[in-house]
């Protein structure tokens, strides 16, 4: 047995590599709308979700699950009727939701470890239910993705066009929050609601450094985010004591210095000059 | 001709500033129309209107003889807003804006790529870029940026062309290019309605100027245009 073969290890694997391929996928729109916060302020909300979950006594992820789409709409709506600005929005978002977890778990008196494990994620103690809910939550957001990945560029470049060409903005709005609220219960236990944002965002800010175009940042990003994942799920698995959610996070943040260093040489090697 | 653009009696305000008084304009089916006017006399403001992306306070507009916010309207209109709107990180290939062009009009699930891939081609080749498709369309000028804009708006061969300041930033010796390649859509039937502070890039294919002052809009000659704007 080793850490290719161990059932705990597999299972995360799969988790792992799910999460690092569909997180890109998503965050690649959020980016370029200036959005990438906004898997953040979901991630927090989602914690209160979880604490609803376990003061229900049903399965943390699907209270996740439930706050997080109903948070991610109501955030879209906040922003887009201009009632509220969007940074005060998610200041609102991020605090409250935490605090609310805090509140609930500690009255249930369930403020303890496993609270750290939805925070910072615990993805080496999933079960294969866990694991099943990730991926089929993954492949969702995957086929959600494909056939809307036009109308989501399109808006994503310029929404006013977008909306003057009579494509549905505020409907394709509220698909990218609710695919970005999928996004973000899946990788809860990857790892952690605090730092599951860092996934949308890292791989693609690393795939762009090395793309000419919008198409092949969303491949880059992939590729990136799953081979991140599985990097640092290894170190954590082979040093034996380190959390993999830090090790995850950082092996991308890795991935972007060596991507920003390789798309500057590449530029100067090549430099791509219109005529 | 029939119309293509109807403005009946459009009043219009941003809060307590009024920009359209009572402004009445009518486009026909081939026409090539210039919108002239002072900065902040109401020009992009009546592209806006006509887009459906404002509301008049009062009056009436008919967009090729629907409302300008129905959907089915819409995508039968092409835009070219004056520059980008969105600047980021994320690098986009000139080829993957002008699609954007198309996606109004395509279908979620099947796609006709060869027939796609043919007109994003001619809409390049329109403005010049033909060899540009897979740029980066941040590397290229503010000139070849906006050139892209116009080819997105180009790409579904719309029936009704609404261009904000078309030929900014861009060569002096590639305007007359342009202006020719909207003539040729005005002559092919097309009507082409483009905001512009410098009516000469269409001196020698425009139709008429139209120009909007103190809140109304009045046809000039090109002559009545250059006069009133050195006087004033």
């Amino acid at each position: 047995m080793s850490v290719f073969t161990y059932s705990f290890a597999v299972r995360a694997y799969i988790a792992v590599a799910a999460v690092g391929f569909a997180a890109p996928l998503v965050g690649a729109f959020l980016v370029q709308r200036r959005l990438a916060l906004i898997g953040d302020g979901i991630g927090h909300l989602a914690f209160a979700g979880v604490a609803i979950g376990i003061a229900l006594s049903f399965a943390p992820v699907w209270g996740a699950l439930a706050t997080a789409v109903v948070g991610a709409l109501m955030l879209e709506r906040l922003r887009t009727a201009g009632r509220i600005a969007g940074d005060l929005a998610l200041a609102l978002v991020f605090y409250g939701g935490l605090a609310l977890g805090i509140i609930l778990l500690s009255a249930s008196h369930r403020f303890d470890a496993s609270a750290i494990g939805v925070l910072f994620g615990s993805v080496l103690t999933a079960s294969t239910g866990d694991v099943i809910t990730a991926v089929a939550l993954c492949a969702l957001v995957a086929a959600m993705i494909v056939p809307f990945y036009r109308q989501l560029l399109a808006v994503a470049l310029d929404e006013e066009t977008a909306r003057a060409a009579g494509l549905p903005v505020d409907a394709l709005n509220l698909l990218t929050v609710t695919l970005t609220a999928l996004l973000v219960s899946a990788g809860m236990r990857v790892v952690g609601l605090l730092l599951i944002a860092s996934l949308l965002v890292i791989p693609v800010a690393a795939g762009s450094r090395l793309a000419h175009s919008f198409r092949d940042t969303v491949v880059w990003g992939t590729a990136i985010g799953v081979a991140s994942g599985l990097g640092g799920l290894l170190i954590a698995l082979g040093q034996g004591s380190i959390a993999p959610g830090g090790t995850i996070v950082l092996t991308s943040i890795l991935a972007f210095v060596v991507a920003a260093f390789a798309g500057r040489r590449a530029a100067r090697r090549h430099p791509r000059t219109a005529p | 001709m029939p119309l293509t653009v109807e403005l009946e009696g459009v009043n219009f305000a941003y809060g307590a500033s009024p920009v359209l008084d009572g402004a009445s304009l009518a486009l026909s089916t081939g026409e090539f129309v210039v919108l002239a006017g002072h900065n902040g006399s109401g020009k992009s403001t009546v592209l806006k209107l006509c887009l459906g992306l404002l509301r008049p306070q009062a009056g009436s507009i008919r967009v090729l003889g629907g409302s300008p916010s129905e959907a089915a309207v819409r995508r039968r209109v092409g835009y070219a807003p004056q520059g980008l709107r969105v600047v980021t990180s994320i690098p986009v290939s000139v080829g993957e804006v002008v699609t954007a062009g198309l996606t109004p009009t395509a279908s979620t699930l099947r796609r006709d790529r060869p027939r796609e891939r043919k007109r994003i081609q001619a809409a390049l080749a329109a403005v010049g870029m033909e060899n540009l498709a897979r740029e980066c369309l941040f590397e290229l000028s503010g000139g070849q940026q906006q050139r892209a804009i116009l080819a997105r708006a180009l790409v579904a061969d719309p029936p009704l062309l609404l261009l904000d300041e078309p030929t900014t930033g861009i060569d002096q010796s590639l305007r007359p290019r342009l202006a020719a390649e909207l003539r040729a859509r005005a002559d092919a039937g097309a009507t082409v309605l483009a905001v512009s502070h410098d009516p000469d890039d269409f001196h020698a294919v425009l139709d008429r100027i139209i120009v909007i002052a103190d809140g109304h809009i009045r046809q000039m000659t090109h002559e009545q245009f250059h006069a009133h704007f050195e006087v004033s």
